[in-house]
């Protein structure tokens, strides 16, 4: 018999490892019932007698209760003398049970993920607009005259586009509404069996194939 | 005095009561906003924007059990939304021991507190390194003390969930301590 066999604890390790395994994981599940005094008088007791003899449950049972000690303490912290004077002070402004006023609005607003794609976007805008404004100092033109007269141009031109949209949108009616008013039913069926006919000639060319 | 009564006084319009409520609630919101920062100057903004908005919405606010858990939840949305903010910028959790102090402590002796100083900077350390789940059901559960119902509302996770995460978080936390030395 060698020495090592003498000693109890690793002969139980021995057969714990030849058989179920160390029991570490089912001790681990119960030490939180264990730790709150969940667990009855057997189960507990099993639980001891594992931990009597494994450091590493008996650490982390340890931990668990210091933990459970140390974390409802963790529930309140002190902000400081002047918290609540200033909590006073920044609610008395306030009326109470109305909504946000304008300057948290606006610092909302401003924290806002986007605030500075948009604000680009905003910019771009303006940026656009400043290179076809013209540059009152580097003109001779009356300062009410220098918006005024490019406006009205860029109005006549708008006019004229509106005006051309216009006349192509009615005439394009015209081409597409009026042939279907004066025909009979009789000749919208036959107009449209031809330009079902023309769309499956097309097709049937395209299928064919190529001669050598 | 109850919540009840206090909020009735503040909805009034009393100053006084609204002072009591303040002082009443601000450990609780300044612990959970500074737990969530790590930021004492963050908590504190954090903590008097809250209460501001406690103020604005004073019809809001439920009446008796119901009190504790809607501040802690608008406190809980306000700093995660900080956090959001704050997402370009990683937050520092190295914790110096001298902030830990401003955690409230029992009345006891320059060694023990020192200790006890220790053990809670162990433990701010050990539930950062948390998942965020099992953290701010730690935060919720075990540390602010509320019940299953209110951390599933407030986290929108089943019961369930909450349920079995919360001894998997207590056994994650005691793992890391542990390691780090206590318990042993």
């Amino acid at each position: 018999m060698d020495e090592r066999s003498l000693d109890p604890e690793a002969l139980t390790q021995a057969i714990l490892a030849r058989t179920s395994g160390a029991p570490c994981r089912r001790a681990r599940a119960l030490a939180c019932d264990f730790v709150d005094g969940g667990l009855d008088g057997a189960q507990a007791d099993l639980l001891r007698g594992h931990l009597a003899h494994c450091a590493a449950c008996s650490a982390l049972v340890r931990a668990l209760a210091e933990s459970g000690r140390l974390l409802p303490t963790l529930a309140e912290a002190d902000p400081g003398p002047w918290f609540t004077q200033r909590v006073l002070r920044s609610t008395s402004r306030r009326s109470a049970g109305h909504g946000p006023d304008v300057r948290a609005a606006w610092r909302k607003l401003l924290h806002r993920p986007r605030i500075a794609l948009e604000t680009a976007y905003l910019g771009a805008v303006a940026g656009m607009m400043g290179l076809y404004a013209p540059v009152p100092w580097h003109s001779l033109v009356p300062p009410a005259q220098v918006w005024t007269v490019p406006l009205q141009a860029s109005a006549q031109r708008a006019a004229g586009a509106v005006v051309r949209v216009e006349q192509y949108t009615a005439a394009s009616l015209r081409r597409t509404f009026l042939p279907l008013r004066e025909a009979s039913p009789a000749g919208l069926w036959q107009r449209a069996v031809a330009k079902v006919r023309g769309w499956l000639k097309r097709l049937e060319a395209a299928l064919k194939p190529a001669n050598p | 005095m109850e919540p009840t009564p206090l909020l009735a006084l503040v909805r009034n319009g009393d100053e006084l009561a609204w002072e009591a409520f303040v002082r009443r609630f601000q450990g609780r919101v300044f612990g959970l906003a500074y737990h969530y920062t790590a930021q004492a100057e963050d908590a504190q903004d954090l903590a008097q924007e809250v209460f501001i908005r406690i103020y604005q919405n004073l019809a809001l606010v439920p009446d008796e059990d119901g009190c504790l858990p809607w501040i802690l939840r608008i406190t809980r949305n306000a700093c995660i939304d900080h956090l959001r903010r704050r997402k370009a910028r990683p937050p520092l959790w190295d914790l110096s021991a001298d902030e830990l102090f401003d955690l409230r402590s029992p009345e006891q002796g320059p060694e023990e507190a020192h200790l006890e100083v220790v053990r809670r900077t162990m433990v701010h350390r050990a539930l950062q390194e948390l998942t965020d789940l099992n953290r701010e059901i730690i935060l919720l559960k075990e540390i602010q003390g509320l019940g299953l119902e209110e951390i599933a509302a407030i986290l929108e996770v089943p019961v369930g969930t909450v349920k079995s995460r919360s001894s998997r978080a207590r056994l994650e936390l005691a793992q890391k301590l542990a390691a780090a030395g206590m318990g042993g």
